[in-house]
């Protein structure tokens, strides 16, 4: 073995010893707070329907849901919440996972937000939450 | 040579940037699993429709997970052996075919399944005396472990499918049918 080899292996060696020293990490300043790019998923998130009746509009997810291969793990009808799931498939290895809550937004009206995961990451896409609304909306005016 | 793999490698990337938005896509095949897992009763009694499924899901050795009468759900799980015959002699005969060759191969296969069934009632929107019944079974499989020379294969793969056998759905929907007295009508 010569210096070189043995100085780097030292270096090493030392930096491994050291990062015991580290201390736990901090937890990081903006854990909680909004971002922009938050802000502007959360409008692609989100759409009103013209139903003042809640439930009519979280079953109507919930059959969308279905129709587009989800599996539905929970749901809290009082709460308006959905939380399903599903393998991605199409030869893209993954799943997809979302949590939808409907609540009332006035007299006449419903609110639907919706939060997509693939691999516990957030989509970001809008295209893609567009695609569940359209979902959404044909559950909702060409019931099956 | 290397370019080509270059190439390939770039364009998978492609397919994979394309793809996630097929999640909330409807296919046409989506309308056909529609009609095989729905059923329509002439009944307005959801809870009835409900409890019975139930009782079904329980006869067919379902443990119920999760219900939730205001949204008419039902989620239901059963653990089931895996093992299939065809499997275990395809293990057996590569086994022999690498012996011949002088290497070690155990193929692993299906050990463990859990089949899932999610049941939702909805009233009909064309007809509020009735009430639409559809329920949706899939099975997520584990494999046991294996060997490849030295290289000892992990147990635990998961791999999941949904079951769009018409038979499963035709024998749970016949057996609700029989137990709330109800015709099961196809939509």
């Amino acid at each position: 073995m010569n210096v070189n080899a043995r100085t780097g292996l030292f270096v090493l060696g030392l930096a491994f010893l050291l990062q015991a020293c580290a201390g736990p990490q901090k937890v990081p300043k903006n854990l909680l707070s909004l971002t922009d790019s938050q802000m502007k998923i959360r409008s692609f998130q989100t759409r009103t329907f013209d139903f003042s009746d809640q439930n009519k509009v979280l079953r109507g997810v919930v059959a969308a849901l279905q129709d587009l291969g989800f599996i539905i793990e929970r749901a809290n009808a009082p709460m308006g919440l959905i939380t399903a799931g599903k393998f991605a498939g199409g030869g893209l290895s993954g799943f997809v996972e979302l949590t939808v809550t409907v609540r009332k937004k006035g007299e006449q009206r419903t609110e639907v937000r919706v939060n997509a995961l693939f691999n516990t990451r957030p989509i970001e896409d809008p295209k893609i939450y567009q695609n569940f609304f359209i979902a959404v909306q044909r559950s909702l005016f060409i019931p099956g | 040579m290397g370019l080509t793999l270059l190439g390939g490698l770039l364009f998978s990337g492609c397919v994979q940037m394309a793809k996630p938005e097929s999640f909330f896509e409807m296919t046409p095949e989506m309308a056909q699993h529609r009609a095989l897992q729905t059923r329509m009763f002439e009944t307005s009694n959801e809870k009835e429709l409900l409890s019975a499924s139930a009782a079904v899901l329980q006869d067919l050795g379902f443990q119920i997970e999760e219900s939730a009468v205001g949204v008419g759900m039902l989620r239901a799980a059963k653990e089931r052996s895996a093992r299939e015959a065809g499997q275990e002699i395809m293990q057996g005969f590569l086994l022999i075919l690498f012996a011949i060759t002088g290497k070690a191969y155990i193929m692993p296969v299906d050990l463990h399944q859990q089949i899932n069934a999610t049941l939702v009632t909805r009233r009909s929107e064309t007809d509020s005396s009735r009430f639409l019944v559809r329920i949706l079974f899939h099975r997520s499989i584990w494999k046991g472990d294996g060997n490849a020379g030295d290289q000892a294969i992990p147990p635990g793969q998961q791999r999941m499918e949904m079951i769009h056998d018409a038979k499963i759905y035709q024998q749970f929907f016949a057996k609700l049918s029989k137990s709330v007295f109800l015709e099961a009508h196809q939509i």
